[in-house]
């Protein structure tokens, strides 16, 4: 689930950016830093949507480098059980399949994919209905329901299932 | 001991004892009390005893473990050991308290006395267990048992939101898909152990491991079916509980306390009763020590806090300051409210009493009536009913009389003075509230007093208005 939220940082500056372009650098490195990562309470901070405040500099005794405290607008993506993603297939193999859901990685487990589903092992390992009809394999679209999350300080990993009514396979670019 | 007369009063116990022999013979029908290794030498079969046990409890309340352990002709141990496991379950409450045999007691105090050294393990306070059906909880119990299996078995026989468990046939240890990640290695498709790199399997159901060998399609399917029949078996099974409990349902659920608790309710009743002799089994059961001590103090304080409170503290009112009868208030005595009888109305307006209902209903003749309750004077009563009728013609002149009051005269006024003021004071105070509440009483009144009143009204009166101004301008 998406979630636009304030969060607070406090920004180490090189003197070397003092100047009128402090700001600007500042926003930057902030992007930079923050953009991407993942905790494990708000989930992981897709993008900076604005800067709500920045305070006073403090300059570090010694290093001449100056903390600014910044308060930024941001929207950050927490996985939660019981939540319909969908995700691209990343890696098939005898156990089930792995997906990503944007930075989210999720692995569907053999016994929760759908029972007429059978592993097709070979050059592009599949699961493949007894007709055909249905195939996941890499890189195609499925939705699927979480059941299980990891949530470590700085990694989220799901467990999710596919056995379920209207989940499954909604996009294949290979057979298109 | 299994007089369940006195503590019993409106819930039926009928259901759920039903309810506890059904679960029993449900649940506990093949406990036992040996452990696995102990099984194979163990010549007797002890299945069934826990129901046994159980059926037992139901027939009591709460009950010494060793009372209960001789009337079962069990070992003390095995007993002790069943009614821990019920006690895990959450069927049963159970108290331990340290109680002195007094024998054991006194025989160590003797040798004590006789010899210097070994007295002290003598005094050694003996622990005794109580233990109780614990029937509210107990239902509870069933039901989130039933529940639990149903759900179980729903889950696995549908796949459902179940995190597929792995283990290492190597070194057993154990991870879960939620560890696939770190797990997955690059040389094939497989996961590996984190210690030993063996190649995981597939952890199966409990339920149905001997089946489930290599998770293949054909097995599933059979555990699939196995499932299904497990369910339906027990749908079957437990119909009679799954009745009785519906039909527990709505009943209130017998509770009997904690051990303290309902000891005291137990003794109450047997005094009540007039059953508790020395030798009553419920005194042996629930005083301190085995032995009866019917003259022994501290029992006695433990019941009389249980239930005595209320009527102790209301009468401790009372006796705390004695109410001196109208007929010897004097004049000038230096009385407290309380000795005139005033707090003894207001104690019974705490009880909510049938009376309170009374007093608060018409002030005049409550008060009339509350007097003519404390004192038991014939000729007080009639003089009461005739200041009442007066009262009644006099209703305006109320604010007069109270007037009259505060001036010396009329308290020296008739032959019976000393009686119509223990009225007064009454009196007084109601007039007090008059004043309160209506406003217009006062002017009726005459004399300095309603002077005073009037210039009061008028003062708020101009207060108002300068309010009104103060508002205007802000």
């Amino acid at each position: 689930m998406f979630f636009h939220i304030v969060l607070e940082r406090n920004m180490q500056l090189h003197p070397r950016f003092f100047g009128r372009n402090l700001r600007e650098n500042l926003v930057s490195k902030l992007m930079k830093d923050v953009e991407g990562t993942c905790s494990g309470r708000h989930g992981f901070v897709v993008a900076i949507t604005g800067i709500e405040s920045v305070g006073k500099g403090l300059i570090r005794d010694g290093t001449g480098f100056v903390t600014f405290p910044v308060k930024y607008q941001c929207v950050v993506f927490r996985p939660f059980k019981g939540e319909i993603l969908e995700a691209v297939v990343t890696l098939v193999n005898k156990m089930g399949f792995f997906a990503e859901a944007g930075p989210v990685q999720i692995f569907v487990s053999k016994h929760l994919i759908p029972d007429d589903m059978e592993f097709q092992a070979g050059d592009m390992p599949n699961y493949t209905t007894s007709d055909g009809s249905v195939k996941i394999q890499k890189e195609c679209e499925v939705r699927l329901k979480i059941i299980g999350t990891r949530v470590d300080a700085t990694e989220i990993f799901c467990v999710g299932t596919i056995k379920d009514d209207f989940l499954g396979v909604i996009n294949d670019p290979a057979a298109a | 001991m299994e007089k369940s007369g006195p503590v019993q009063r409106t819930v039926v116990l009928k259901p759920f004892i039903k309810l506890v022999k059904l679960l029993a013979r449900a649940f506990y029908d093949d406990y036992t009390t040996k452990s696995d290794n102990q099984q194979k030498s163990a010549r007797i079969d002890n299945r069934g005893i826990a129901v046994v046990v159980l059926d037992a409890l139901t027939r009591r309340q709460w009950v010494r473990e060793e009372d209960l352990a001789k009337e079962l002709q069990l070992h003390a141990k095995q007993l002790r050991k069943i009614i821990r496991h019920f006690e895990e379950q959450k069927l049963i409450m159970r108290d331990h308290r340290k109680e002195t045999a007094k024998g054991a007691k006194m025989y160590s105090v003797a040798v004590a006395a006789t010899t210097d050294g070994r007295a002290e393990d003598k005094v050694k306070l003996h622990t005794h267990s109580y233990c109780c059906l614990d029937y509210p909880q107990i239902y509870d119990i069933v039901r989130i048992k039933v529940h639990r299996i149903k759900k179980k078995l729903k889950d696995e026989l549908e796949d459902n939101n179940t995190v597929q468990e792995y283990v290492c046939p190597n070194c057993q240890r154990k991870y879960n898909a939620l560890d696939a990640l770190r797990l997955i290695s690059m040389e094939d498709d497989s996961f590996h152990c984190e210690n030993c790199n063996g190649e995981l399997v597939v952890e199966c159901n409990k339920l149905t491991s001997e089946e489930l060998v290599d998770g293949d399609d054909n097995a599933r399917r059979r555990r699939r079916e196995k499932l299904k029949d497990m369910l339906q078996k027990m749908e079957v099974q437990l119909k009679p509980l799954m009745d009785q409990i519906n039909r527990v349902k709505d009943l209130p659920v017998p509770e009997f306390g904690s051990l303290q608790a309902w000891e005291a309710r137990a003794t109450i009743a047997a005094r009540e009763n007039g059953e508790l002799g020395p030798n009553d089994p419920l005194r042996s059961q629930g005083g301190y020590g085995s032995t009866p001590m019917p003259f022994l103090g501290e029992t006695k304080v433990e019941v009389n806090l249980g239930e005595g409170k209320e009527d102790v503290k209301s009468k401790g009112g009372d006796s705390s300051l004695k109410v001196l009868p109208p007929w010897m208030i004097r004049e000038g005595m230096n009385l407290t409210g309380e000795q005139r009888g005033e707090v003894r109305q207001e104690a019974k307006f705490e009880g909510g009493s049938g009376e309170a209902s009374k007093l608060s209903d018409d002030k005049k003749s409550s008060m009339g009536n509350g007097d003519e309750k404390d004192l038991k004077d014939e000729y007080l009563k009639a003089y009461y009913a005739e200041l009442l009728k007066q009262q009644e013609l006099a209703a305006k002149l109320n604010q007069q009389e109270s007037m009259a009051e505060v001036t010396p005269e009329t308290q020296l006024a008739t032959t019976s003075s000393d009686r119509q003021l223990g009225m007064k004071s009454k009196r007084e105070e109601e007039d007090e509230e008059d004043v309160e509440w209506e406003e217009e009483a006062p002017a009726s009144a005459n004399g300095n007093y309603k002077v005073d009143l009037n210039v009061e009204a008028e003062a708020s009166g101009g207060e108002e208005e300068e309010d009104d101004v103060d508002w205007e301008e802000g």
